[in-house]
């Protein structure tokens, strides 16, 4: 199957399903009221785009992922780096952060609420917590990628510590760390929706939350393929950075 | 154990390239303390091919380490161009490794540039330098290629390129052609007998494969198993250059036979 034949294929696909999902619903087949067609869907979504509400929020959940994102990546690299290269800190700590990794995040929700209350640094925070385990996991796996012949080599020529840093650590973990960055994402961006749909007063996953429970089923969807657009925005502009990054990587 | 006695006088002979005195080496193992090397001294002179044998574990790996200032010896000195080395010094030794080791993220030229890069030569003399021992190892026009695009024997000539580039006068290599097929190691050797004499390093090379060591040695040591000892010295007196037909000989032949039988006798 030539590239052309694969794309064309795929878009078909899409079209069938986004046909189904506009004419199913309109033709009574599907339940409207549970499904409302596509069409009526991206009327809500375009109108919803031009509420200042919406605005509001839409600004509200980005600020939370961005300052979320922003403490758990570097904060995660930090800790995970140093529990691969320090026999002390990784004999100590590893146990554990395996340990507190394999719980689901969620049930530590109230705990951050009775903490933070309701508001902005409980967003934040609970997203940071559920992202800080991943970013830690896989940049102890980034580390443990770098090749002992390859710090070799570089010693041998003289290479300061440094050096070996820049030079054989940080080319050698981009791409385990670039999938990392991808990966935290989504937890990030969960981390952010779960919190704001159990207890926000504003935010996208509260709007959401509150259009389910109003059975405003067109308004659900627009915030579903919203936020889906997004999310999948993120996780290309990463994949594609990745495989810059990662040619010889074959 | 022994200790060091360090006010013997070391006689010095202007040529020597390599010298190494009383080196011992004891490593803690899980058993407590493990002999590994015991009372090597060696002298190799500029511009001489030395390969060293011995079986798995002897410490010959350990050995050039140490020459190369990678690791360090429990005691005893090593000398190279007359200096002891304590940390590794490029510009007096050039290491390839078995694993040629290329940086899988950076093109052959690249690859070659490194150690110039690391002391921040300007970009034209790198370039330049590079350029010449990717011809000299014979790989002109391979230059962009990553290393996941090269063969087993492309990897080594750049890994020879790259411990060439700065031009220590010493070249140190640890069984480099272990991981390649008999006939590209073949051809490697004679590559490598070829790059020598139109570099005249001094080569100390060290391998598992008798008909290696014989084709390319101007010496041969042996060394014993753990602790490594050297046991025997053994010249090779076959004219050079080298020729794939002189592995037929009697000579070439009985060397190989005497090697092996030390070898043996000291496993």
């Amino acid at each position: 199957m030539t590239r052309l034949q694969l794309i064309l294929t795929r878009l078909l696909l899409l079209a069938l399903v986004l046909g189904a999902w506009e004419v199913l619903p309109r033709n009574g087949i599907i339940n409207p009221i549970l499904l409302p067609p596509l069409g009526d869907v991206l009327r809500v979504l375009a109108e919803l785009l031009t509420r200042p509400q919406v605005h509001e929020a839409i600004l509200v959940t980005a600020s939370e992922v961005v300052v979320a994102f922003v403490i758990a990546v570097p904060l995660g690299t930090a800790i995970g780096v140093a529990a691969a290269e320090s026999d002390y800190f990784g004999a100590i700590f590893k146990p554990m952060l395996f340990y507190v990794f394999s719980v689901p995040k969620s049930i530590f929700l109230p705990m951050f609420i009775l903490t933070f209350g309701i508001g902005f640094p409980q967003k934040v925070a609970y997203a940071a917590f559920s992202t800080l385990f991943i970013v830690i996991m896989s940049a102890t796996a980034a580390v443990e990628s770098v090749r002992a012949d390859h710090v070799l080599v570089a010693r041998s020529y003289g290479a300061t510590r440094g050096q070996i840093l820049t030079r054989v650590y940080v080319p050698s973990m981009m791409p385990v760390l670039l999938e990392a960055l991808r990966i935290s994402m989504i937890f990030n961006f969960t981390g952010v929706m779960i919190a704001e749909m159990y207890a926000s007063r504003t935010g996208i996953g509260h709007l959401i939350s509150n259009w389910g429970e109003n059975f405003q089923m067109p308004q659900l969807f627009a915030g579903v393929i919203l936020l889906a657009t997004v999310a999948i925005a993120f996780n290309e502009a990463v994949r594609w950075l990745e495989t810059r990054f990662s040619t010889w990587r074959t | 154990m022994t200790v060091a006695n360090l006010s013997v006088v070391r006689e010095s002979p202007a040529e020597a390239a390599i010298e190494v005195t009383g080196v011992n080496h004891v490593y803690h193992g899980r058993e407590g303390e493990v002999a590994a090397l015991e009372d090597i001294s060696l002298n190799v002179n500029a511009g001489r091919f030395v390969v060293v044998v011995g079986p798995s574990g002897c410490g010959k790996t350990s050995l050039l380490m140490m020459m190369a200032g990678l690791r360090h010896q429990t005691s005893g000195t090593i000398h190279i161009q007359g200096r002891p080395i304590l940390d590794p010094d490029p510009k007096r030794v050039g290491v390839v490794f078995q694993e040629a080791s290329l940086f899988p993220w950076l093109t052959a030229l690249d690859n070659i540039e490194f150690p110039l890069a690391l002391r921040h030569a300007p970009r034209e003399e790198r370039r330049q330098r590079a350029e010449a021992m990717l011809t000299l190892v014979g790989l002109e026009g391979f230059g962009a290629r990553y290393p996941h695009e090269l063969s087993g024997g492309m990897k080594q000539r750049v890994s020879i390129a790259r411990g060439l580039v700065q031009d220590p006068p010493v070249l140190l290599m640890d069984e480099p052609f272990a991981a390649l097929d008999e006939q590209t190691r073949m051809t490697m050797g004679h590559e490598l007998l070829r790059i020598w004499s139109q570099t005249a390093k001094t080569v100390v090379f060290v391998t598992h494969s008798l008909t290696e060591a014989v084709y390319l040695a101007d010496e041969v040591l042996v060394m014993s198993a753990r602790p490594g000892r050297i046991i025997d010295r053994i010249p090779v007196p076959l004219p050079r250059p080298r020729t794939y037909e002189m592995m037929a000989t009697d000579t070439f032949g009985r060397l190989r036979d005497r090697i092996w039988q030390q070898i043996r006798k000291g496993a």
